[in-house]
């Protein structure tokens, strides 16, 4: 195993098999992913701290076997900051809490290509910072359908008095984000909301929506995942890396850019990959910065 | 589309290692069936059902407890179970080579297959051959799933075949041993030896299939074919229904966005 050994903010650390090719269809090496994420730092960072992550890992690359890792691993450096987070009412497990650069690294160092976190803070697991549609294309249907029903519920949410964000899934979806920021919404309510809204949305556009997971449900329809709003659910956070073939990136978009995709109709547009990251977050600010700190209140609870 | 890896690693010994993957080596037969209510199709779930209370339990009130004496427990947590739990581990260490006559087949659990990563082939190959060329079989510790077992590593045509055994502490002592005594008469024994030795044959596995699953497997199409199919009812994934008033305003809204469409 190859070995680099490199100073962080005054910690060392020890990076392995920089010359791994992590996204061979690409030509993508794991020295790539860390220059990545050391570059997107300033971006994501606020969006992991303290957050429980789960690290998706890939050892030898997103063509082979991955796992998902939920406890810190036992090998961390000792300044890895961790947090004990309770599972479902039992056992707390350790996580992870990428607060910083160091940490950022060494995770990626793991081959932790993808970072999920929960809507909620380790120190508060109960009470979600925001509220999420994951719209989720079925079978025949495409990013396209993704971004309609996005628009719609931006507009829908806008009479209810809610400003929300969006951000491609890096994959096939997208993710509409609502901001809350305060202390009394809990998962429950999230829950009983976004279902009301989905079922809304599945009546009134029933070719394009379904809120029901059953896959036959979903054909040529966006599912509406509600149930993402949950204290044991993880999100893909922005600005992470997607272990596809390509080397794609969980990014926000602002409304008017999205409408402008969806009326170009090319449903590759939605892509983008991790070479045009910096530059378009540097050109148009973090899209997802209010996302963090807007206090917003569901109404009609 | 490769066998899906079940977990995967190197095999090494002194300075070799090779890339491998475990995949299966067994696929059963059986024919699984699910439970439904009778009245209307639907998938019958499993509940946890406390006696004492006389209603369901939720999963955080359930706990560990092995029965050491009738009715006295010793608790048990995910914690301290885990604490005696092997380390998942990437490599399958080879200590020593033996012959895999000695090793009597009532050790052998379950065949596994252990088929090479990328650029693993040719060492690979090299193993498979030696292997079956000197006759010997790798013994290893291997942890999966959380057990560490003691396997045996051969070679079976051009592949390597990994077989767990049982420790020795789970093979129960034979009870008939002990009416090994008495003689065998030359004349009985010559007897048996010749009945045995009529119905000799080379052993062709192929020869026998299990032939109640081929019996459902046919009665299957045949009632495909009738299109007897029945289906339950489609449920909401969660009870209860949204608050009147949110869907009320929902309602009022989605009014105004399509009519500013």
């Amino acid at each position: 195993m190859s070995r680099t050994f490199v100073d962080i903010r005054g910690q060392r650390l020890s990076l392995t098999n920089l010359e791994k090719d992590l996204y061979p269809f690409s030509g993508f090496t794991k020295a790539g992913v860390l220059e990545y994420y050391r570059g997107i730092a300033p971006y994501i960072l606020p969006h992991l701290k303290d957050r429980a992550l789960t690290l998706k890992r890939y050892p030898e690359g997103v063509d082979k076997d991955f796992f998902f890792e939920k406890r810190c691993p036992s090998h961390r450096p000792e300044w890895v900051k961790t947090a004990a987070v309770p599972q479902n009412g039992g056992k707390p497990i350790t996580f992870c809490l990428v607060n910083d650069l160091e940490t950022l690294i060494w995770v990626a160092n793991l081959a932790s290509l993808e970072l999920h976190v929960p809507l909620s803070r380790a120190g508060s697991p109960g009470t979600p910072d925001s509220m999420v549609f994951d719209l989720d294309p079925g079978e025949g249907a495409n990013i396209l359908h993704c971004s309609r029903v996005a628009l719609l519920l931006r507009d829908l949410l806008s009479e209810m008095g809610l400003e929300s964000y969006v951000k491609t899934s890096g994959q096939k979806g997208l993710h509409v984000f609502v901001p809350l920021n305060n202390k009394e919404t809990t998962f429950e309510d999230t829950k009983t909301f976004t279902k009301a809204v989905a079922g809304a949305m599945q009546k009134h556009y029933p070719d394009l929506v379904t809120a029901k997971m059953a896959k036959q449900e979903r054909i040529a329809r966006v599912f509406i995942n509600w149930s993402q709003n949950d204290a044991s659910k993880t999100m893909i956070c922005v600005y992470s890396l997607r272990a596809r073939e390509k080397p794609f990136v969980s990014f926000p978009l602002a409304w008017k850019e999205l409408e402008y995709l969806s009326s170009q109709g090319d449903p590759k547009r939605f892509h983008v990959f991790h070479t045009e990251v910096v530059r378009r977050v540097e050109e148009k600010g973090g899209l997802f910065q209010e996302v963090l700190v807007q206090e917003q209140k569901l109404p009609h609870l | 589309m490769a066998a899906q890896a079940l977990w995967s690693g190197t095999i090494s010994f002194s300075l070799v290692a090779i890339p491998v993957r475990l995949v299966k080596a067994i696929e059963p037969g059986r024919v699984s069936f699910h439970l439904l209510h009778s009245k209307d199709y639907s998938r019958l779930s499993r509940k946890m059902f406390c006696p004492g209370e006389g209603a369901m339990v939720p999963p955080d009130e359930i706990v560990r407890g092995y029965e050491i004496l009738p009715n006295k427990y010793i608790l048990m947590t995910d914690e301290e179970l885990e604490s005696v739990s092997p380390e998942r581990s990437r490599t399958i260490e080879i200590t020593e080579f033996i012959d895999m006559k000695d090793v009597d087949p009532i050790y052998y659990d379950h065949p596994y297959y252990l088929v090479p990563s990328k650029g693993g082939e040719k060492a690979y190959q090299l193993l498979v051959e030696v292997m079956r060329r000197t006759n010997k079989a790798g013994l290893a510790k291997f942890v999966l799933a959380e057990r560490e077992y003691l396997v045996a590593i051969k070679s079976r045509d051009n592949t390597l075949e990994l077989i767990t055994l049982h420790y020795h502490d789970e093979i129960l002592p034979d009870e008939n041993s002990a009416s090994k005594k008495g003689t065998i008469g030359a004349e009985e024994e010559s007897r048996m030896k010749k009945s045995i030795e009529q119905m000799i044959e080379d052993f062709d596995p192929a020869k026998y299939a299990d032939k109640r699953r081929k019996k459902l497997v046919d009665l299957l199409q045949t009632k495909v074919k009738e299109n007897a199919l029945v289906a339950a009812p489609v449920v909401e994934e969660e009870e209860g229904e949204s608050p009147a008033d949110l869907v009320a305003a929902l309602e009022e809204s989605m009014r105004k966005v399509k009519a500013n469409q």
